[in-house]
């Protein structure tokens, strides 16, 4: 095989190899997002950044690529909840989406403001905590929440139940104004 | 949340069983978690992954911020910065060190390079057939021990005085170790040379199938600098501010042909300037120092002591671009970066 033909294999083979960790990863990450956004679609905008920055820097070989991911989906999107402006601009779009599609809009209303109230509340939370909480509910396992943080699988419990009470904290704190 | 056989595992497990009130407090915590879960209940996002896919392959922004051509190697995305530290080493060794059996450097030198030079030089690449033994893999990773495991254990340097104004932005960078053999051949050197309208100086006895085997890395290293900016295309080129990088001193290795043998041969060629020749034979022991070409047209270099050891700082103090490289302990060290010299040396010296 010449040079040229040998460089165009290993091309190949990383892109095979980043395809093949985002049809596993891109599901996952984009659910880590919603589960800070509440918003399938800007959870998938902040997927798609990811896995973009990821493809420019990393080798999606690399054994660090899904704690990369991981961590990178919870922070990119928690940086976006405490945007204010892009929050409102979420709530509008998610607002008359789901508008269009409530069957009881009473309950909805009352869904809506509980949603916008944790969120608001997870967004006032330290960063590892809050990322600690949404990597967990949106199913990742200890072992998996512990490496994208980069902390002992033995301290994720701990971590876990410090978040939830502050959490809690929060969003009775913001329930209460 | 705490369904995961990781919350409850080994002594504690057995201890839950057997406790009523721990059992107790763990029930609390479970219902606790689970409220907190529900709180944090959203709608499953529905994905098409295969669209998703292509979005994010057709975005321009996702294409490698830069490819180094290493023949046959990988061509992840990489720092051109950093790969190009990284890279000068091994075209150093493979443009001046046919001149040992065996060439391994403790100390290094520069020698003064024309366009005319680089370019005579360039040509030996068609002299034989290069074959990747090992081939390099270049990473980028989040952090140090990350860069060191794939550097094969070797662990980056650590700035100390990173100056006022450079980022603290870090990107930490590995290549795994590289082995290629160089083959030469007496008809493609013939045919290199008709082509390129030459005669070649008489090939030495024995030339015509040794072996060059040249071993690069691994390297570690770190990127200051937010590579990110303005590299919204695969044709820009973000260049860091400071670049500090180790690798284990690279070796060649030959067989067939002598040192000296070859040191002629190479300095026969046509188009190698006298200034260059002249350079190359001050060298005392070629086999142990590593030559860093400098193109004179465009680079100034000074000889320095760095870490009690000899080094050679390229670059001014214009803060436009300097460099420096030594080698210490079988490592080859390079800071590199838009600095000025002095702040480079300064870095150097306080490198640990």
């Amino acid at each position: 095989m010449n040079l040229s033909a040998r460089r165009m294999t290993s091309v190949r083979s990383d892109d095979e190899a980043f395809e093949s960790l985002f049809r596993t990863e891109y599901p996952r990450v984009v659910g880590i997002a919603n589960r800070v956004l509440a918003d399938p679609h800007e959870a998938e905008d902040v997927a798609q950044d990811v896995f973009i920055d990821f493809h420019r820097l990393h080798s999606a070989t690399a054994q660090y690529a899904p704690a990369w991911l991981h961590r990178a989906a919870a922070h990119a999107s928690l940086n976006r909840l405490r945007g204010a402006r892009r929050r409102q601009k979420r709530e509008v779009a998610q607002a008359l989406e789901e508008g269009e599609r409530m069957l009881d809009p009473e309950k909805q209303v009352e869904v809506d403001e509980d949603r916008r109230q944790v969120r608001a509340a997870l967004g006032r939370l330290a960063p590892k905590p809050a990322a600690a909480l949404a990597m967990r509910a949106s199913g990742l396992s200890y072992a998996e929440v512990a490496q994208a943080l980069g902390v002992g699988i033995g301290q994720v419990g701990t971590l876990l139940r410090r978040a939830e009470t502050a959490l809690r904290k929060e969003v009775s704190r913001g329930t209460s104004n | 949340m705490v369904d995961d056989p990781d919350a409850r595992s080994g002594v504690d497990a057995a201890h839950l069983e057997g406790c009523a009130e721990c059992g107790a407090r763990f029930k609390n915590i479970s219902d606790d978690a689970r409220s907190i879960v529900s709180l944090l209940a959203v709608p499953e996002a529905r994905v098409d992954v295969g669209r998703a896919f292509e979005r994010v392959m057709s975005d321009r922004k996702s294409q490698p911020a830069l490819v180094f051509p290493i023949p046959g190697a990988s061509t992840r995305p990489f720092q051109l910065a950093f790969v190009a530290a990284i890279a000068a080493v091994a075209l150093v060794v493979v443009a001046f060190t046919f001149s040992g059996f065996f060439f391994k450097p403790t100390t290094v030198k520069t020698v003064p390079v024309t366009v005319a030079d680089m370019q005579a030089l360039s040509q030996l690449a068609e002299y034989g057939t290069l074959t990747w033994t090992k081939q390099p893999q270049f990473q980028a990773a989040t952090n140090a021990a990350d860069a060191s495991a794939i550097a094969g254990g070797l662990k980056p340097p650590v700035v100390t005085n990173l100056p006022a104004g450079v980022s603290k932005t870090v990107t930490y960078g590995a290549m795994s170790e590289a082995e290629a053999t160089f083959t030469f051949s007496a008809d493609k050197a013939k045919a290199a040379a008709a082509s390129h309208g030459k005669t070649l100086p008489a090939l030495p006895k024995g030339m015509d199938g040794a072996t060059l085997t040249i071993t690069v890395g691994p390297a570690v290293g770190e990127i200051y600098g937010n590579l990110k900016e303005n590299s919204a295309s695969s044709s820009s080129i973000n260049l860091p501010q400071l670049i500090v990088a180790r690798s284990t001193a690279p070796t060649a290795k030959s067989t067939q042909v002598t040192v000296g043998q070859l040191e002629a041969y190479i300095l026969d060629q046509p188009g190698i300037s006298p200034e260059l020749k002249k350079a190359i034979k001050a060298v005392g022991d070629p086999s142990t120092t590593l030559l860093i070409p400098i193109p004179v047209e465009y680079a100034t270099s000074k000889d320095i002591t760095v870490q009690n050891v000899p080094g050679v700082a390229l670059g001014d103090n214009t803060g436009v671009g300097s460099a420096v490289v030594w080698v210490k302990g079988g490592s080859v060290y390079v800071v590199a970066g838009s600095i000025k010299q002095n702040v480079a040396i300064d870095i150097a010296n306080n490198l640990k």
